[in-house]
């Protein structure tokens, strides 16, 4: 059980953040907004999503990147590999790929026809004679750096990345390294809101679970909080560069309601309520090796909020359209269910999750942002449970001044 | 003879077949515009069989089901839909985002 201290446990750790509150400027500035964008979010690795959405060759997605003013194709070749370009045509701009997905050999623009191969390279121009001696050979799709880390696809629009995408996830990274994600993320649900908040607003809300007795109290609460740990202090808050790490206790005395326990028993509810092993898991799972343990989270700087349990999955990404305005991508990653049972085992643990959780937490996003505007008061406090808030912003301060 | 709507052991359920939504969207929306009073009886129709229910569907494999199979299991996920308000909330959906706003996107291929 994680014991209550009368000292602030994790200032202690990180003294040098200090406990002064937090001002409400980033939240609501369309200069600090511009700033994020150019400092920030052209500069680092970007988490697109996972290998499994391509897995053949010639599957490809889009991702439209308002945060970096572009449209990205990330596409696998025909000799397995994963490419990022740029989606606009070396012609006169338009997007070469208008589907969200697809599986193609060619990249055929609706435009002119101008035609490029899966490597990105401008194949076919229509009536080339009618051009002035084009070098064909130049002309290719706009590549962007690309790598994956356990699956996941990272792209970096920076041309020149300072930092590869390992040395840019560090320590955390190696120790989440094994975790199953590969035999997890064989089901996925996306679900994807434009909310009118900024998207640390969002991102707060993942930062932190001292709000799960509260905002979460009739949907999931009580399978985390207990009475000897009411307000649900954490096992674990760690620090590393840019990131951060989180690991959250269970009620091993809650229980599930009748239908609750029945989905239960053909599949797991989402981040295992009652706790979950971390057997055989790497360290960074259950960093303390807690008996009560029940999901770890790899805060990743800018805009991913990983979650991982004995089992599952859930993954958040707010991506920033302006200062006030996200769009927020919730993912949870279940093994595919091989019986219709397992099935509705796993739609009770989305129809918790997603009609109980996130909309608690999204019911939050506008109404906070809103009075962040007002001009009320220009400061948050912020607890020490909530020292990943307080890192995220002394990071991003980092950035802007670099 | 009309053609059978559930497997023959789930056929007094037939009253609840308005539950059988093959959707998410139309199963939130089914959840948002019901009373409580009509979810209610619906969870506590649902509730005692599930267990008989849930050993039948665990013989069937997702893919190729036979359409009386299908009508009973899109039941059983509007159960999971709406026992949250039943036993959770007591009200028919959570105060916060419309839950409608949330689009269900499909990011693997097909």
């Amino acid at each position: 059980m994680t014991t209550q201290t009368n000292g602030w446990k994790w200032h202690s750790q990180y003294p040098e953040l200090g406990t002064g509150p937090v001002p409400i400027e980033p939240y609501i500035s369309p200069e600090y907004f511009k700033r994020e964008r150019e400092k920030i979010f052209r500069k680092v690795w970007l988490n697109m999503g996972r290998v499994e959405q391509i897995p053949n060759s010639g599957d490809y997605f889009v991702k439209d990147l308002v945060v970096c003013q572009t449209s990205i194709i990330i596409v696998r070749g025909g000799d397995g590999q994963i490419r990022a370009f740029h989606n606009m045509c070396s012609h006169r701009g338009n997007p070469v790929v208008w589907q969200a997905k697809g599986r193609g050999k060619t990249f055929t623009c609706r435009y002119h026809s101008w035609t490029y191969g899966l490597d990105g390279r401008l194949r076919h121009v229509p009536d080339e004679r009618n051009f002035y001696g084009i070098k064909k050979e130049c002309l290719g799709l706009t590549p962007v750096a690309v790598d994956t880390w356990e699956g996941f696809i990272f792209i970096n629009v920076d041309p020149h990345p300072q930092e590869t995408l390992r040395e840019y996830l560090g320590e955390v990274g190696r120790s989440f390294e094994g975790y199953p994600f590969a035999e997890i993320a064989t089901d996925c649900s996306t679900w994807e809101i434009d909310v009118n908040a900024n998207w640390k607003v969002c991102k707060d809300a993942f930062q932190e679970v001292y709000h799960i007795f509260s905002l979460h109290h009739k949907s999931t609460g009580s399978a985390f909080a207990s009475p000897s740990n009411p307000y649900l202090n954490v096992h674990e808050l760690a620090l590393f560069g840019p990131h951060a790490r989180m690991s959250v206790p269970a009620n091993l005395d809650w229980h599930p309601t009748p239908v609750e326990a029945l989905a239960k028993r053909y599949g797991m509810l989402t981040l295992q309520k009652q706790g979950g092993s971390s057997k055989g898991m790497p360290a960074g799972v259950n960093p303390t090796g807690a008996q009560d343990w029940s999901f770890s989270g790899l805060i990743y700087f800018p805009n991913t909020c990983l979650f991982v349990s004995d089992g599952g999955i859930i993954m958040h990404t707010m991506w920033p359209l302006t200062e006030n305005r996200t769009r927020w991508e919730a993912r949870t990653y279940f093994p595919k269910a091989k019986t219709l049972a397992q099935q509705f085992s796993q739609e009770y643990g989305r129809a918790t999750f997603v009609d109980g959780v996130l909309v608690e937490d999204g019911g939050t996003f506008e109404k906070t942002q809103s009075m962040l505007a007002s001009g009320a008061k220009k400061e948050v406090i912020l607890g020490d449970e909530e020292l990943l808030i307080r890192h995220h912003h002394k990071v991003t301060e980092r950035y802007l001044n670099a | 003879m009309a053609e059978r709507q559930l497997p023959e052991p789930f056929q007094e359920l037939e009253p609840y077949l308005e539950w059988s939504l093959a959707t998410d969207r139309e199963r939130i929306i089914k959840r948002k515009t019901s009373t409580m009073a009509e979810i209610t009886a619906f969870y506590q129709a649902m509730l005692p069989r599930m267990d008989t229910i849930l050993s039948y569907l665990e013989q069937y494999p997702p893919e190729q089901v036979p359409s009386d199979v299908q009508r009973l299991f899109w039941l059983t996920l509007s159960l999971a839909k709406i026992a949250p308000a039943v036993e959770l909330y007591g009200e028919s959906v959570p105060e916060g985002l419309d839950a409608l706003r949330l689009v269900n996107v499909d990011i693997y291929p097909s």
